[in-house]
């Protein structure tokens, strides 16, 4: 009777015996599947954590004469690990006409002072997205009436709601943008929208008239860069507000950024900005350490544990490898009948364990999904005495969490879980080989 | 011989057998044993997290509610107490407010510094390391100590400011605000030079105040200096107007908030509570993420080990079979015999949970050492011990129990017939 047959045969005879050492295999195998992909699930959510920290960095570009070309922006954005949210911003001031050219009127009450050949201007401000610059998101401002500029093109402006009044336009109206010194230098443009201030400007009496929160317009980029630049077709930028998915490679990625050609990066300041990042870290390594420490224990265990387990199993067939023994089977052909039960059942369990941990991490991963859509956002209602300041959560386009066995993963488990139990059968019968027939059969069982 | 000589007996004889058992035991209680510590110490470190968040809310004097004269409101500014009390609530981890005064400010020499543009731009504050410009990277303190409330008359300077003037921390600086007006003089020591970091030349500001002073002429002073400065300037146009408190635990913000706004004490018309944990509200969902995970994996184990343990057990019980049915044939009692098996586990039980819990411990402390801070969290505690002890007890009998039935069923004769 050849070993294999004998393995298959006990294995079968054997029916209660193989089907727990099967349960134990596989229990085993699953935690460990399961386990794996937790943790690569984990790391899945550091990284989101990390990109919704919103580390950037920011180039300035002022005092370059060119400012930033669209080409270095398309290839800034191109590169590894930006996140791709991103902002650009211009600003410079401009002269104020109506559609025939006649000047339009500026507030000058409470200003500083005029300045000479600024009598009918003010500052104008660009930006990828009107309604992410700082008057609106810190000032205070609020659109009152028509859209936010949320175009690069489409030659657009916002007006003050006194403004508007002052000159009687409204949405849809045209009006001229002149630059400052080159007063032909104009070009039309459309009142998109109307805005307010909700506080009061604090620097009145301090501010020159065209910092006056009246005379300010916000406009799209390609109409500051023709003011600033002269440019036409093409839109250059003063400054780029440029977001990370990993504030570690902040450094990293400024530096690459400054080794594009094009650009005289000498002249310009690039400054990063990733504070909430940094006062985070500490904490967020902490706890990602200790996913990893859990991590490290259960699979320390699980192995140890295997391990005593096999050999508990052999230890109960002492008698038995005496008989073998006996029969003049060689040692190696008994050790190797062992080794292949042990595989043979280990075959099937890791083959199970696929189905039973991808069932379950799918159940893991369908629970965290329902937990965020029953998150509903609530916001601080105290009776009306504070303000709901908060809005709903911005989408930051942060990966889905999938929690997932992967084919790295399931071969790792197969390769460990064969080495191991290899190992601890050969382990296991290595002191009952080591003797006699006669002294095996002749110890008491 | 009683069941309890006969349970002892068979435990040291086959000792090898209890050996392997006890281990197996040891090594489970310990794995359950750190998951529980280490989900208690994912608590405690998601807590940390969300503390880094520098979740805040702002207490104000509400305009709308007050009089206006024409040029500024007329609304009650905060008193000092108010701040206090509010600063006092369970859950605030530090506050800070303004007084913005614009001072000239002399050295010892009775010269005045050299500086930019304008004047200084001076911010009285209570613990400046919690003032906006600090909290967000833009200034960094570099040397010294931070402005605290119980400093009466001390300044923190730009390094520009101080490499300008040869200026160090422990000199002295005088200021004055408004001499026509007989505002007196105020001498502040030099505890802290900050850098500036951020780029001021950047034109996203919005021409308030402040962004007319370059960063090298803006100064912190005590809450108690500032207020020296304006005194007897007379005017009522000049108070706290907002004071900001960060919060140690994010998610605690709406609970702190609602306590700050029980405080009966302070007139709630006059004032408004506005809430910002935007940092916290982008990364909660990530972080409760982590949460979950980490929890739903130590029930996994913890489920997964109870499965081992009845395992192990069945196992074990069932290998001794023959022995049943010769004990059963000797006529002792079916009872006794499961008794005896029961009692050689919890013989093994005994001695095994307790070492678990030393060497979980002994594992917390190494793990302790080998990541530093984080893993510190990770703490076995009793109460930890106490649950494992006492629903491991109970799984094991009832495994036993279990595992027993099925040879109990059967008569001597049919076990002992049974080949081995």
């Amino acid at each position: 009777m050849n070993l294999c047959k004998r393995a298959c045969l006990y294995s079968v005879r054997k029916k209660g015996k193989t089907l727990t050492l099967l349960a134990f295999l596989l229990v085993m195998a699953t935690l460990m599947l399961t386990c794996l992909s937790i943790q690569s699930a984990t790391e899945t959510a550091n990284a989101n954590i990390k990109k919704a920290l919103l580390g950037y960095f920011t180039i300035n570009a002022k005092t370059l004469e060119n400012g930033i070309p669209e080409d270095t922006v398309s290839q800034i954005l191109a590169m590894d690990g930006l996140s791709g949210r991103y902002t650009l911003r211009s600003y410079t001031y401009a002269t104020y006409f109506d559609a025939d050219g006649n000047l339009l009127e500026i507030n000058t009450e409470g200003a500083a002072q005029v300045p000479e050949g600024y009598e009918n201007a003010g500052r104008v401000v660009a930006n990828s997205n009107s309604q992410e610059d700082s008057y609106f998101t810190d000032g205070g401002f609020e659109m009152v009436e028509g859209n936010p500029i949320t175009t690069e093109t489409g030659s657009q402006v916002l007006v003050h709601e006194k403004f508007a009044q002052r000159n009687g336009l409204s949405v849809g109206d045209t009006m001229l943008l002149g630059n400052v010194e080159d007063k032909d230098k104009t070009i039309p443009v459309t009142v998109a929208g109307i805005f307010t201030n909700t506080e009061e400007q604090d620097s009145i009496g301090m501010a020159p008239s065209y910092d006056l929160y009246d005379n300010i317009v916000f406009t799209d980029l390609s109409t500051a860069s023709f003011l600033l630049y002269g440019t036409e077709g093409t839109t250059n930028v003063q400054y780029g507000d440029f977001y990370v998915n990993d504030p570690d490679e902040l450094e990293r990625i400024m530096t690459d950024v400054q080794e594009l050609d094009g650009v005289d990066w000498e002249s310009c300041t690039l400054t990063r900005y990733d504070n909430d990042y940094q006062n985070a870290k500490e904490s967020l390594e902490g706890l990602q350490n200790i996913v990893f420490i859990a991590i490290a224990v259960v699979s320390v265990i699980c192995f140890l544990v295997l391990a005593l387990f096999l050999t508990l199993r052999l230890r109960g067939r002492v008698h038995e490898t005496g008989v073998y023994l006996a029969m003049g089977i060689s040692k190696g052909s008994v050790l190797l009948q062992y080794l292949l039960e042990v595989i043979l059942v280990a075959a099937i369990a890791l083959v199970i364990s696929f189905g039973t941990s991808t069932a379950i991490s799918h159940q893991i991963g369908s629970s965290l999904l329902s937990q965020v859509t029953s998150e509903t956002y609530e916001t601080v209602d105290l009776t009306g005495e504070s303000e709901a300041a908060q809005e709903p959560t911005e989408d930051l386009d942060l990966a889905e969490i999938e929690v997932a066995v992967s084919a790295e993963d399931y071969a790792l488990v197969w390769a460990f879980g064969m080495v191991l139990c290899v190992a601890s059968t050969a382990l296991a019968a290595y002191p009952i080989m080591k003797m006699k027939p006669k002294s095996i059969l002749s110890q008491m069982s | 011989m009683n069941l309890g000589i006969r349970a002892i007996l068979y435990s040291a004889r086959k000792w090898k057998k209890t050996l392997l058992v006890f281990c197996l035991l040891l090594a489970i209680t310990t794995l359950v044993l750190s998951g529980l510590a280490i989900a208690d110490a994912q608590e405690e470190q998601a807590e940390e997290v969300r503390g880094t968040t520098g979740a805040s809310f702002t207490v104000e004097r509400d305009i709308s509610t007050g009089g206006w004269n024409g040029n500024y409101s007329t609304q009650e500014f905060m008193s000092e107490d108010m701040i206090q009390q509010i600063a006092a609530v369970d859950g605030i981890a530090g506050y800070d407010a303004t007084l913005i005064t614009l001072p000239r400010i002399f050295n010892d020499k009775g010269e005045e510094l050299a500086h930019e543009n304008y004047s200084f731009y001076n911010y009285g504050s209570y613990n400046s390391q919690y003032h906006e410009l600090f909290l967000s990277g833009r200034f960094e303190l570099v040397e010294g100590t931070h402005i605290t409330d119980d400093m009466t008359n001390s300044i923190i300077i730009s390094r520009e400011l101080a490499e300008w003037n040869g200026l160090k921390v422990g000199d002295t600086l005088t200021g004055v605000y408004y001499p026509e007006n007989n505002t007196p003089e105020v001498d502040m020591e030099i505890v802290g030079i900050f850098d500036v970091v951020a780029d001021k030349n950047d034109q996203v500001n919005m021409y308030d105040d402040a962004s007319y002073y370059a960063y090298s002429s803006y100064v912190f002073c005590s809450m108690d200096a500032a207020e020296g400065l304006i005194k007897g300037w007379g005017e009522d146009g000049e108070g706290i107007s907002e004071a900001y408190y960060y919060v140690t635990d994010a998610a605690q913000l709406e609970n702190v908030i609602q306590e700050v706004q029980s405080i009966s004490s302070i007139n709630w018309n006059n004032y408004k509570i506005t809430a910002n944990d935007e940092v916290y509200q982008n990364i909660s969902s990530a972080l409760s993420d982590t949460g979950t995970l980490i929890t739903t994996l130590i029930i996994v184990i913890t489920a997964v080990s109870m499965v081992l343990i009845i395992l192990i057990l069945s196992m074990s019980i069932r290998s001794r079979k023959r022995e049943t049915g010769i004990l059963l044939a000797v006529g002792i009692a079916k009872p006794a015999v499961i008794l005896q098996y029961v009692l050689e586990t919890l013989l093994i039980a005994v001695v095994a949970f307790p070492l678990a819990y030393l060497s979980s411990k002994q594992v917390a402390g190494t793990l302790g050492t080998l990541f530093g801070k984080a893993a510190e969290n990770v703490i076995v505690t009793p109460e930890h011990f106490m649950l494992v002890a006492i629903v491991g007890g109970i799984l094991l009998v009832a495994a036993v129990l279990v595992s027993s039935i099925s040879t109990m069923r059967l008569k001597p004769k049919q076990i002992l017939a049974q080949m081995e």
